[in-house]
């Protein structure tokens, strides 16, 4: 019997293939009515090119990020040293971003090390912000 | 400085996912499991996105047993090469002096969501062709 996740992977997986197909099946959901009445807004200025559209690549969204954590817990929990640390992480932002900060790697470690002393489920958007305001008082220092 | 719209995976980016024995498997990680919590937290969407041609270098068959980690820990989409793919990646090889692979990663930058990141172990020839894209494409070395 497959575990949830693996129901969840497997469903994926047949959700990418049916891309291909345009396999679709008419449901129904209930949502606010003003929520409904925003995404009809939202639509007509333009955001997607219909309100269904609309509404599956928002659900499509969260399911698979959902997933795709499922996945990292799962490969992190098999596999510990390939977990990324807070520093690591906060450097993998810092040059996505391009910020000057992706040059400065000890400096971004030092800071991750004093964030999380404070605060232990910390972002690397937490770290970033630190390490940008240790930097900003040094300059004006 | 602003958070990129898209990602996409050159080949050793794809080879370092795909085996957990690769040098830089942990280090490509990091930047999948930072785009899933930016994600989450910010509600925005950064997508990873690989061209075709990456996939066939690099082996990355998605209907291989041995493919499931890297089609789950990635949910990378295909950027399809097709004519006028071809056309524009044949501009971009001869212009830039790349690979016709690395050609189809310039395409691909350029015509995700911008700003996009260039995930890639061969900063010299992407920074080059970066040079030659519309939009903001910025090359980040694995």
């Amino acid at each position: 019997m497959p575990t949830r996740e693996e129901q969840l992977f497997r469903w994926l997986d047949r959700l990418d293939r049916d891309d291909e197909d345009d396999q679709t099946v008419v449901t129904s959901i209930r949502m606010p009515a003003a929520l409904r009445e925003a995404l009809r807004v939202a639509v007509d200025l333009g955001m997607d090119a219909t309100v269904n559209d609309a509404t599956i690549r928002a659900v499509r969204d969260r399911l698979e990020t959902f997933a795709q954590r499922a996945a990292l817990a799962a490969h992190y929990a098999r596999h510990p040293e390939a977990r990324p640390s807070l520093a690591e992480l906060a450097l993998a932002a810092a040059e996505l971003d391009g910020d000057p900060l992706a040059d400065e790697p000890a400096f971004l470690r030092r800071a991750a090390d004093q964030v999380v002393a404070v605060r232990p489920d910390a972002s690397s958007d937490d770290v970033l912000v630190w390490a940008a305001a240790l930097r900003s008082v040094q300059a004006s220092a | 400085m602003t958070a990129p719209a898209a990602v996409v995976l050159d080949n050793e980016a794809v080879q370092a996912l795909l085996r957990l024995t690769h040098p830089k498997h942990r280090r490509v990680l990091t930047f999948i499991d930072e785009i899933n919590q930016r994600n989450q937290r910010r509600g925005q969407q950064t997508r990873v996105v690989v061209p075709v041609a990456v996939r066939v270098e690099a082996g990355w068959d998605r209907t291989a047993r041995n493919a499931s980690l890297a089609n789950r820990l990635a949910r990378a989409r295909d950027v399809i090469l097709d004519g006028s793919v071809a056309d524009r990646s044949s501009q971009l090889r001869q212009a830039a002096a790349v690979s016709v692979v690395d050609a189809t990663v310039g395409h691909a930058a350029e015509t995700a969501a911008s700003p996009t990141v260039i995930l890639t172990s061969d900063a010299a020839d992407m920074g080059r062709l970066a040079g030659l894209l519309a939009g903001e494409v910025r090359v980040v070395r694995i």
